[in-house]
């Protein structure tokens, strides 16, 4: 399958990225891994004039740098670094997960972070774990800077805040005092090689191993234009001594709020039913790992 | 427009200009006459295109050859040494991991990541390693035989005779 031609330009910086984009006008698109967007291009989804590499912008620079309680990572970090990243692991083992699940071995060496956040498709991967730590993204042009809550981020399949000429710097995240744990499940027909059908991810925070939740995330991939945050889930949850009814209730309240559609991978029906089944797992795994139920 | 580029093929220095919609997988193909990689799907979901890039297995379909500049690519024919089969490939064909072939080249190259890394694998993580090549004859049994053997003869040839 051939590419159809374009001119290419690499970046050295960021500032430089930026300055090509917003050079280059509508026609221009950044390619980091290029997972995404050569399969779009291939297809002849996508046909940009001037397609802008930003892989130099790594440096030596870290996937995962932590300082304090607030963790960053790099945009330009691949799914196969996020998925061995013994910090992230530590910190905010769904994301990691996530990462892990993404594609194949093959793909895992060349997706981006990034990439993943900015083709914002309602299965991407970590966008679900990255919700439920309640991230932030970093958006760079030339005019500026500014940073934006995950959570305001997507705005429809394929649609986000992020400007045609903007540049995503960076995925932060403050990691809230207590004790906290976290897990992603992925539904699909085979381990790999699949977009997933549902998905969950979640994460508790307790405000001592065996006590009463004092934060609760949960949110869904696949089931909704964007990824979702089930809010009536967590507020189910919020400020409760957890137990497996309060855990089922959860799972169902957030079937509730699923917005699935029918198509070729699977039934909106079987979808809802599925997050039920899903969050009520991840609640119990994640549970476990904040030190809960003793 | 063509761009000129420098990279490393094999272990040898190569040289050449590529338009910025060649693929990396083409640039082996079609430029360096390099057939072992194969384009199946040419969208990263069967893996009969995998290289190694800078040691790590990707779908070569989607590297733009511009982007391998500077970097360092292994094909399958780079695994024969001297005339010789590498231990992996000598596995393959004595415990049948070969049928038609076509996903063969990226089978090897993904197993070869995987025993630089863990010289003793468990079948679950030889079946993870190789879980983005599909084949679509062996059952992938004998593969996965294949590559257990691959990593006891290294361990014996690591040790001597
Ligand atoms: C076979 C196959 C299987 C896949 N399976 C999965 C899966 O299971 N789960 C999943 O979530 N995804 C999957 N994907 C999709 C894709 O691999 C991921 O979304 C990947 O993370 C995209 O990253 P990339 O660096 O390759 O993106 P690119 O293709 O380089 O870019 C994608 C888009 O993001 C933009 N972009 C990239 N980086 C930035 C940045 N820093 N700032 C602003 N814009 C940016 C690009 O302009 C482009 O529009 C799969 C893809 C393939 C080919
Ligand atoms: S041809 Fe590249 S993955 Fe199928
Ligand atoms: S041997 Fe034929 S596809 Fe694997």
């Amino acid at each position: 399958m051939r590419l159809p031609m374009f001119e290419y330009a690499e970046a050295k910086s960021a500032a430089e990225a930026c300055g090509m984009l917003a050079d280059a006008g509508p026609d221009a698109a950044l390619i980091a891994g290029g997972t995404d967007l050569l399969v779009r291009m291939k297809r002849g989804l996508e046909r940009p004039a001037r397609v802008v590499s930003i892989r130099r912008l790594r440096g030596g620079l870290p996937a995962v740098a932590r300082d304090g309680a607030r963790l960053a990572l790099h945009p330009l970090a691949t799914m196969a670094e996020l998925a061995a990243d013994p910090l992230l692991e530590h910190a905010c083992g769904n994301v990691a997960a996530g990462a892990r699940a993404v594609g194949s071995p093959l793909v895992r060496n060349l997706a981006t972070l990034g990439g993943n956040l900015a083709s914002a498709r309602p299965c991407a991967d970590t966008a679900p774990p990255l919700l439920s730590w309640d991230a932030r993204v970093r958006l760079q042009s030339a005019s500026g800077e500014h940073s934006v809550p995950l959570d305001d981020f997507f705005t429809g399949p394929g649609a986000s805040a992020l400007r045609r000429d903007e540049l995503l710097t960076a995925v932060e995240i403050e990691l809230p005092a207590g004790s906290s744990g976290s897990a992603f499940l992925k539904l699909g027909q085979r381990a790999a090689l699949e977009i997933a059908i549902a998905s969950a991810a979640v994460r508790l925070t307790l405000d001592r191993p065996g006590g009463t939740i004092l934060a609760a995330r949960v949110a869904l991939g696949s089931v909704a234009p964007v990824p979702l945050r089930a809010r009536a889930a967590e507020d189910l949850l919020l400020g409760r001594v957890p137990n497996e009814d309060l855990i089922r209730e959860a799972g169902e309240a957030a079937a509730r709020e699923a917005r699935p559609i029918d198509d070729l991978r699977a039934s909106a029906a079987y979808r809802r039913e599925m997050v039920a089944v899903l969050v009520r797992r991840a609640l119990t795994a994640a549970l476990e790992r904040a030190g809960g139920g003793r | 427009m063509k761009r000129l580029i420098r990279l490393r093929v094999n272990g040898e220095p190569v040289e050449t200009a590529v338009p910025a919609n060649r693929t990396l997988l083409e640039l082996l193909r079609d430029d360096l006459g390099l057939t072992g990689a194969k384009e199946g799907c040419g969208e990263g979901d069967c893996g009969a295109c995998t290289v190694l890039l800078d040691g790590l297995p990707v779908s070569s379909c989607l590297v733009l050859a511009l982007q391998a500049e500077g970097r360092e690519v292994l094909t399958v024919e780079g695994l024969a040494q001297d005339g010789q089969l590498d231990l992996l490939q000598q596995a393959f064909v004595e415990e049948g991991g070969v049928q038609c072939g076509f996903c063969t080249p990226g089978m090897l190259l993904a197993a070869k990541s995987l025993l630089d890394a863990k010289p003793n694998p468990s079948e679950a993580e030889i079946r993870a390693a190789i879980s983005g090549n599909l084949c679509r004859c062996t059952g992938y049994q004998k593969i996965v035989e294949s590559v257990r053997r691959a990593a006891d003869l290294r361990r014996a040839a690591r040790r001597g005779p």
